[in-house]
């Protein structure tokens, strides 16, 4: 059995360095795929991971564990995304990856090609929808759903109270139903697929 | 058809958490209660599991790791036995070289001062020979003479030159043994200390276990 997060974080904060690489391992996953789900970029996810975890370093000493490392560590990622989100505005970017998402389709003709393809709608019908959402929104969908974090987590995480993420995720439910139905994807979901 | 306690925040709010697994028993009896008497509720929680199950389509691209890879985890004191090596390596080498180089560089200036004298020495005879004219016999005698001194000179010092630099190597690879000796005693005792921490928890394992058996046999 590995140590917590919380007797991981008293090693680092008592200058066992080891301690925050597993800190690191542990959670480089979940924090970069949180920001790829806020920026839609992996390069941009991957520096905001790095930058989060370096703060995270530097703040280590400060950090009072009033709240979970976890939620603390989403705090400051979410915090990096929102800048790059205000920046993108002053400056719009074209990623590569969106270029590549609005590409050619490739015509598939093995078995199961139109599975896929079904599910690749539905994914991206999913991100699009998701993108559409208000940021504030948008941010509580992403760690509930997806980082699965739970409402105290996530109001940590954000610092607003467990009411206003109860508010917000219902809201944002509602609109990704609405804006899922609007393009004609609820319901085809080919396959339960496993947890992301 | 709408729910009529669509105000009702604590409810909405439990219904979130029964949709998300965090209800506790109570919350979850009074949204199971509320569910049973309100169908847009019941329609509406249905809907938010099928779109749950939509959204998961949306999975995130393996990528690389963010951070430099470690590799293989060593432990510490094998870390710390493979510094020690690595120390006792680069002594050896620099020790070694800084030997070898001193030994060269006498040699250098040892040959050099032979020269000068030899030099000094065949610049003397000329200039006797300059001053008093001799006989072609005598001459050749003296040439001879010269020649044959020469030779036994040359050959003199490069047996002592032979001579210094054996006995500059021997030492050289004495000292060399010497402190490899030295280290090697180091990592033993450093090594021997680590081993000593998992011998004392041994130990410690061993008595314990000797005093189950000993509980044991007694029952």
């Amino acid at each position: 059995m590995g140590r917590s997060d919380e007797e991981l974080v008293e090693a680092c904060q008592a200058g066992e360095a080891y301690a925050f690489d597993v800190l690191v391992g542990r959670w480089e996953d979940r924090i970069r795929g949180a920001a790829y789900r806020f920026l839609g970029s992996e390069d941009e996810a991957r520096d905001v991971a790095q930058e989060a975890f370096l703060k995270a370093y530097r703040g280590l000493s400060g950090f009072k564990q009033q709240a979970r490392f976890s939620s603390w560590l989403y705090q400051i990622a979410t915090n990096l995304c929102r800048d790059r989100l205000r920046r993108r505005k002053t400056r719009p970017q074209v990623s590569l990856e969106a270029l590549e998402e609005t590409g050619p389709v490739i015509v598939e003709t093995r078995p199961g090609a139109h599975e896929r393809l079904i599910e690749r709608d539905l994914a991206e019908a999913v991100r699009r929808a998701i993108h559409t959402l208000p940021e504030e929104q948008r941010e509580v969908v992403i760690l509930k759903e997806y980082q699965e974090l739970t409402f105290l987590e996530i109001a940590q995480a954000l610092d607003v109270p467990v009411s206003t993420v109860k508010t917000r995720l219902y809201r944002g439910l509602v609109q990704l139903r609405l804006r899922l139905e609007t393009e004609g994807m609820r319901g085809r979901a080919p396959v339960p697929v496993p947890a992301p | 058809m709408e729910c009529e306690k669509v105000a009702d925040e604590a409810l909405q709010g439990e219904k979130l958490d029964v949709l998300y697994g965090e209800a506790d028993a109570a919350a979850r009896a009074r949204v199971d209660s509320h569910l049973e008497a309100c169908a847009a509720c019941r329609d509406e929680l249905q809907a938010l599991r099928s779109l749950r199950r939509e959204l998961r389509h949306w999975r995130v691209p393996i990528a690389r790791p963010c951070f430099t890879p470690r590799g293989l985890m060593v432990p510490h004191w094998l870390a710390a036995a493979a510094l020690v090596l690595l120390a006792f390596g680069a002594t050896l080498g620099v020790s070694g070289y800084l030997s070898l180089s001193r030994a060269l560089a006498s040699q250098a200036a040892r040959a050099a001062e032979l020269e000068r004298q030899q030099r000094e020495s065949l610049g003397a005879m000329q200039a006797s020979l300059a001053r008093a004219p001799v006989s072609e016999t005598d001459a050749q005698a003296l040439a001879a003479r010269f020649e044959a001194d020469l030779a036994e000179r040359l050959k003199s010092s490069e047996l002592q030159q032979a001579e210094r630099l054996d006995r500059r190597f021997a030492s050289w690879q004495e000292r060399a043994e010497v402190r490899r000796r030295v280290d090697m005693a180091q990592v033993a005792a450093s090594l021997s200390y680590l081993d000593g921490r998992h011998g004392e928890q041994l130990a410690r394992t061993n008595e314990l276990m000797g005093y189950v058996l000993q509980a044991s046999q007694k029952r």
